[in-house]
């Protein structure tokens, strides 16, 4: 049993000594480990890559460049290892233009951040291409996101939201304003003196993609004269709801005429539906219907009648429909009311009264 | 004889839904009321009716100013003529023209 363990135990070191990998999958109490071939021939201790001496598989690697022991002492190292961004962006990096040894997983070494290294050249150069890349392709999304939002979006919802940023700009570039050039000049300075390569390339691209942005005349163009058609738009005229007050309406008879009339949609038994009517004078007065539906109040004719009184009840539905800004409905029992009651109307010169036929 | 009698009473029924003030009659539940006498008059027999309709005019003399034309236009106001006329497109023809020449005269 002994032995057996030994000789396991011997195997997995020859694979390691072979393959740089552990049988495992690498993951160990859910945190990942990488295998690290760089080391330092002076003390033995782990390097980034491209310092020190490679003992990773094939053992090919090129002489490191600079000594690790100035790698890690460069002063500014620490403060660009402590950026989260900076390790963020790295590990975005597709796997062909990272280091080979660093894509393989193995046991045996910490669990480091990888950072950037000022020291080199190399390195700092493809940061900063990426950072262009980054910038320029920030530009590009935030380009996408506002056409997307300007053409699918409620024109003053579109118009509220650039408003807004517009006035987030202003108000910057008005902060900006007041304070002394000088001040201004020295922190531009000290930003950049401690911008790592991935900053200054995210700052370039930025520039670059809104130049770009600017230069084309349609794109810019279109997208300013649009926002600036959206504010002069016709506001979507809303109305409130048909103030509906109720009135008790007994009129103490069982004939087909009040059944009908009390079947109306909307109304209630014993009750009917009013609007107020405003006179020349001033003053008020309900005008019955029978029932309400949605916005639309509804008066049943179970006779259309051309009588004086019929008449100007009809003129005081027409009235108040038009006061509230409404829509009136007529419902008779019959095809030969409905004709009659078009008639009417039409006499009276009432638009704003339809009639349909709903049987009792 | 009958026709003339209800004919009568039928009058002062309109008469008062008519004309009584708004004050003491809710204007809404006087046309109300007289839909309902005029779906009355629609079910009537035919014949009686037409004897009706036809009283109305003997007994309109009785009454005078606003109450007199009133009675008399008891039947256009009620459309008893195109009640009496259903089935005959010819007839209903003319009382649609009249109606018009009637409403062009207002």
């Amino acid at each position: 049993m002994t032995q057996a363990s030994r000789d396991k135990q011997q195997s997995v070191f020859s694979q390691w000594l072979r393959t740089g990998r552990l049988p495992s999958d690498g993951i160990f109490d859910g945190v990942e480990r990488k295998f690290n071939p760089w080391h330092d021939p002076a003390d033995g201790q782990f390097a980034f890559a491209g310092t020190g001496r490679y003992y990773g598989a094939g053992m090919a690697k090129p002489v490191p460049r600079a000594p690790a022991r100035l790698a890690r002492a460069h002063p500014q190292e620490s403060q660009i290892r402590s950026q989260p961004k900076a390790v963020t962006s790295r590990a975005k990096q597709p796997a062909s233009t990272a280091e080979p040894s660093e894509a393989h997983g193995a046991a045996g070494g910490r669990a480091k951040p990888v950072a950037a290294r000022l020291g080199d050249q190399r390195n700092a150069a493809a940061e900063f291409v990426g950072g262009v890349g980054e910038g320029i392709y920030g530009v590009g999304k935030n380009t996408v996101v506002a056409l997307h939002s300007a053409l699918t979006t409620n024109p003053v919802t579109t118009v509220r939201n650039a408003s807004l940023g517009i006035a987030s700009r202003i108000d910057d570039a008005l902060a900006a304003e007041n304070i002394p050039a000088r001040v201004q000049v020295a922190r531009a300075a000290d930003a950049i003196a401690n911008a790592s390569p991935r900053e200054i390339g995210q700052a370039t691209g930025s520039v670059v993609g809104n130049t770009a942005l600017a230069v084309l005349p349609s794109a810019a163009l279109g997208k300013v004269s649009a926002l600036r058609r959206l504010p002069e738009a016709p506001p979507r005229v809303s109305y409130d709801p048909p103030e509906i007050g109720w009135v008790k309406e007994n009129l103490g008879r069982d004939t087909p005429a009040k059944r009908y009339n009390d079947a109306a949609t909307g109304g209630r038994p014993g009750q009917a539906p009013t609007l107020m009517r405003t006179m020349s004078d001033g003053s008020k007065r309900p005008v019955k219907f029978d029932g309400i539906q949605g916005e639309y109040v509804i008066d049943r004719k179970f006779k259309v009648m051309t009588l004086p009184r019929a008449r100007a009840q009809l003129l005081r539905q027409s009235d108040v429909l038009a006061q509230h800004r409404l829509i009136g409905t007529w419902e008779v029992p019959t095809e030969k009311q409905r004709i009659a009651a078009l008639e009417l109307l039409k006499e009276m010169k009432v638009t704003n009264i339809k009639v349909r036929v709903v049987k009792p | 004889m009958i026709a003339t009698q209800i004919a009568r009473i039928i009058a002062n029924f309109i008469l008062f839904l008519e004309l009584t003030d708004d004050e003491i009659l809710d204007s809404d539940a006087a046309v109300e009321m007289m839909e309902d006498v005029g779906a009355g008059l629609d079910a009537l027999d035919k014949g009686f009716l037409r004897e009706l309709v036809d009283a109305f005019a003997v007994i309109a003399p009785e009454y005078s100013g606003e109450s007199q034309d009133l009675v008399r236009d008891i039947p256009y106001g009620f459309y008893l003529e195109e009640t009496l006329a259903e089935g005959d497109p010819a007839r209903l023809a003319e009382l649609g023209a009249l109606r018009e020449a009637r409403a062009a005269k207002l």
